[in-house]
């Protein structure tokens, strides 16, 4: 079973502009028959510049947003179907950009469990939920504080948290990192990165940063609301030049070795980590 | 100066008068202010001050506390204080300047009048430095409960506060910030006249809107992505029940209830200024 497919995904947004006193009705394509195919477990980054439909696209998964073309299935839910809207809600959960628009109570745990009271589940099960939620992020010792004072790091913690909580199978976060310090996006990559390991919770990140989306499983390239690339991290990145024909930078590393590749230096063109650059760098030393 | 503001000013420590359930606080608050308009004599008042300092002193809040909130409203006891003195019509003359009459009578009621006050803001003080603000809406929520069959929307009510609450701080933060923004551009907030002062406030309202618009409408999607659908088939992770503690701390308050009538009754046949 896979865990989100869209199948032919285009949605339209109807803008109503005014102009000299006439108001016109202007639609905008934001996706384009969009084919993505996520399986369960799987770690997928979605990348693309700004107004590219990422996060139009994030909101399908999420029946926030219902297709005027093409269908999304959610664990083969189909997300036009209204009466599956709360299920497919619970089981693909989403973390938004701005940590402060998203908590809605004063205090941590309160905010936990807002998820799970929507749900209607027992207190004794929301009170264990919550409790599980804020070990899994490790934010356990911060149960009672106001979410004000915490980090931004914190917060997406305890947004992520919140959605834990809810026991979906799929979470989707949008830009979690964008406003974070360099701290806060390592908390929560990690965060992130072990939910998917040990919970075996499937992740869908969309992002700026190219080496976030390094470690992903499976990296998707949305350009003016269409698929343009997609691969593993190797496969994606090694096409340096349509990537920047994209609007998108390469992780550091694989733009030097881009570089050298260019100089003529026979180096493999899908290097994406520093370790791999030392070893293709010493393995070219020794042959020479 | 602007992070003076409180609210939510929550004093946590552990005592009986934290662990009585919100809604028998609120009630029993509601109660104290209604029965508070029956005292009119200083007898009464002597009665109140005494209770109300026992219930203090078990709530474990320092005084300094719970006096905290008359200062807000010094200029309002002042005023009433004022216009009380001049305009109780009385026998007793005490002195005479021109057409003002100050008697005797106006004396005792502009002082009741200022201690009825004083203890108004006290007891609500110490409602809200005793209970969480979400205890508060919780307990506002099911008191509320019963009326949403005549179209009160008590869950949304108690969520509205509960977002107020939980922007209020975020709110206050953006303020600042905007605050030193303009002043950075040269803006100046404390010099001028009135209306310099209150044209200077506009490009810091303006941000201050868009951005608060621009907060709801994530907060509405965040809301609804993790399945909030208003407060039918909605349950709580705190269920809060009604304890022995609860029943002892209303037996208390129908005694009082009883004290102040019976006092009141004596102040028929006692001077006005006893
Ligand atoms: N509510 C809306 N009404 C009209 N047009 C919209 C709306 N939201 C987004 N758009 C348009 O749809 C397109 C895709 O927007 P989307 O927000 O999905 O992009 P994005 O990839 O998430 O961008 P960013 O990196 O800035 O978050 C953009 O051109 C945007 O202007
Ligand atoms: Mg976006």
């Amino acid at each position: 079973m896979k865990m989100v497919r869209a199948q032919q995904l285009s949605y339209e947004y109807i803008k109503t502009v005014e102009k000299d006193g006439v108001t016109t009705e202007q639609k905008l394509q934001a996706l384009k028959n969009v084919n993505i195919s996520v399986e369960k477990g799987e770690f997928v980054a979605v990348l693309g510049h700004n107004g590219s439909g990422k996060s139009t696209f994030a909101k399908h998964i999420n029946a926030l947003l219902c297709p005027t073309g093409g269908t999304l299935w959610v664990k083969e839910m189909d997300t036009k179907n209204e009466e599956l809207v709360w299920d497919i809600r619970q089981s693909a959960g989403m973390v938004f950009q701005n940590p402060d628009n998203q908590l809605v109570a004063t205090v941590v745990e309160e905010d936990i469990a807002f998820g799970p009271e929507n749900l209607g589940i027992e207190s004794s099960e929301i009170r264990k939920r919550v409790d599980d939620a804020l070990e899994q992020v490790r934010m356990t010792e911060f149960a009672t504080f106001t979410p004000s004072k915490l980090s931004g790091g914190q917060k997406q913690r305890i947004a992520i948290a919140g959605v834990l909580a809810m026991k979906p199978d799929c979470i989707v976060l949008d830009e979690p990192t964008a406003m974070l310090d360099p701290i806060g996006r390592r908390e929560v990559m990690e965060t992130v990165h072990r939910l998917n390991r040990e919970e075996g919770i499937t992740i869908i990140l969309i992002t700026h940063y190219m080496d976030e989306a390094v470690r992903a499983d499976r990296v998707y390239v949305i350009d003016d609301g269409d698929v343009v690339l997609n691969g593993t991290p190797k496969e994606v990145f090694s096409n340096v030049e349509a990537l920047k024909g994209y609007g998108l930078d390469v992780p550091q590393v694989t733009e030097v070795a881009y570089l050298l590749r260019r100089e003529g230096i026979p180096i493999p063109a899908d290097i994406l980590t520093v370790e791999e650059m030392v070893g293709a760098l010493c393995q070219l030393r020794s042959t020479i | 100066m602007i992070r003076d503001i409180t609210i939510g000013q929550y004093y946590p420590v552990a005592s009986p008068i934290h662990r009585l359930d919100a809604r028998v606080k609120l009630a029993i608050t509601f109660i104290y202010i209604v029965t508070l308009f029956f005292v009119d004599s200083f007898i009464g008042y002597f009665f109140v001050m005494l209770s109300l300092g026992a219930v203090i002193a078990s709530s474990k809040v320092p005084l300094r506390f719970m006096l905290r909130g008359i200062k807000s409203i010094m200029v309002i006891i002042v005023f009433t204080m004022i216009i009380n003195l001049f305009t109780t019509k009385g026998e007793t003359l005490l002195l005479e300047i021109g057409f003002l009459r100050i008697t005797w009578e106006g004396v005792a009621v502009a002082l009741k009048m200022s201690i009825r006050l004083v203890f108004l803001i006290v007891g609500s003080s110490v409602l809200t430095l005793t209970t969480t603000p979400i205890h508060l809406t919780d307990g506002i929520e099911s008191i509320l409960k019963p009326f949403s069959k005549i179209g009160v929307p008590s869950h949304e009510i108690a969520m509205m506060m509960t977002i107020a609450l939980r922007f209020i701080p975020t709110l206050l933060d953006e303020t600042d910030k905007i605050m030193k923004a303009q002043q950075a551009r040269g803006a100046d907030f404390d010099t001028g006249t009135l209306k310099e002062k209150a044209q200077s406030l506009i490009p810091i309202l303006v941000p201050l809107f868009i951005s608060a618009f621009r907060r709801a409408e994530e907060l509405a999607t965040a809301m609804e992505a993790r399945c909030y659908h208003g407060g039918e088939n909605r349950t709580r992770m705190h269920v809060v029940s009604i304890g022995r503690r609860d029943f002892v701390a209303f037996a208390v308050t129908a005694v009082y209830v009883c004290i102040i009538f019976l006092l009141r009754h004596a102040a028929e046949i006692v001077p006005f200024w006893i």
